[in-house]
């Protein structure tokens, strides 16, 4: 725990330091303000896009492997990336109101395919809520895992698939589309704000090994009082 | 409302939303401890 505790500190570090950049670097002359707001909205959204990566890999290694370890990673990362999914639409949301004069537009593909990415994710978590039998859950939610993450390119490369609100990649092979000041700060808010994601992973990672040996202590233990099963329940 | 105003509202209910996940994450610990 404690290494996590370390872990959390460092990131709360990184996160000052990036919010330091986000608040003292130059603004866009016709944003304003609100150009600050991209610097927590693009990281928010790449680092959910990693987690639900993280999730696919791990679902795959189950599916090969069976061994609990890429389950608890799996969980982990999407419920990370579902956290983070969530905050970068509200803050995709708030600049869109400032900047576009709208919030939302179910015809901009990328606004639409990451709202169908946050729900197929949430639908994940359900999924497992759904399942109690160890196996089966870890089986079936490795498969949704594993197959969702198609989703992520579809995302990414919306804007450059179809006609969208949403402009093209602003950090790309043959440069970036902004000032040396303002990516800078992007830049550190995608590593403030990655490394966070990694250091919540840890302390999830650790919570769930804990879970798994709690409810394996349950299950040992004839003294434990389990409530009886439907089936089992003959006259009520 | 002034228009950094809103921006650091923003920043502070994202934070806010990842702080509280950081939380729960906490107290499932202490309860997972028993």
């Amino acid at each position: 725990m404690n290494r996590v505790r370390i872990l959390l500190a460092t990131a709360g570090i990184a996160v000052l330091t990036g919010l330091w950049f986000a608040f003292t670097s130059p603004v866009d002359r016709l944003q304003g303000e609100f150009s600050r707001i991209l610097n927590l909205h693009a990281p928010f959204m790449w680092v959910a896009f990693l987690a639900f990566g993280v999730t696919a890999f791990a679902s795959i290694m189950w599916l090969i492997r069976r061994t609990s370890r890429w389950d608890r990673l799996a969980v982990s990362s999407v419920e990370l990336g579902v956290v983070f999914t969530a905050t970068g639409l509200f803050t995709g949301m708030v600049w869109g109101q400032a900047v576009w004069g709208r919030a939302w537009d179910w015809a901009d593909p990328r606004m639409a395919s990451t709202a169908v990415m946050f729900f197929v994710y949430i639908g994940y978590l359900a999924l497992r809520r759904a399942i109690p039998d160890p196996e089966m859950r870890a089986k079936r939610s490795a498969l949704l895992g594993a197959i969702a993450v198609i989703q992520v390119p579809l995302v990414y490369f919306s804007v450059n698939l179809f006609r969208s609100l949403h402009q093209t990649q602003s950090i790309r092979p043959d440069g970036a589309t902004m000032p040396d000041e303002m990516l800078t700060a992007l830049l550190v808010n995608f590593v403030a704000i990655t490394f966070l994601y990694f250091a919540l992973l840890v302390g999830r990672l650790h919570l769930a090994r804990l879970e798994e040996a709690s409810a394996a202590e349950t299950a040992r233990d004839p003294d434990a009082v389990t409530p009886p099963r439907l089936s089992e329940v003959k006259d009520v | 409302m002034s228009d950094l105003a809103i921006v650091i509202g923003t920043f502070a209910i994202s934070y806010a939303v990842v702080v509280g996940y950081a939380g729960y994450l906490h107290l499932r610990h202490r309860r997972a401890k028993g």
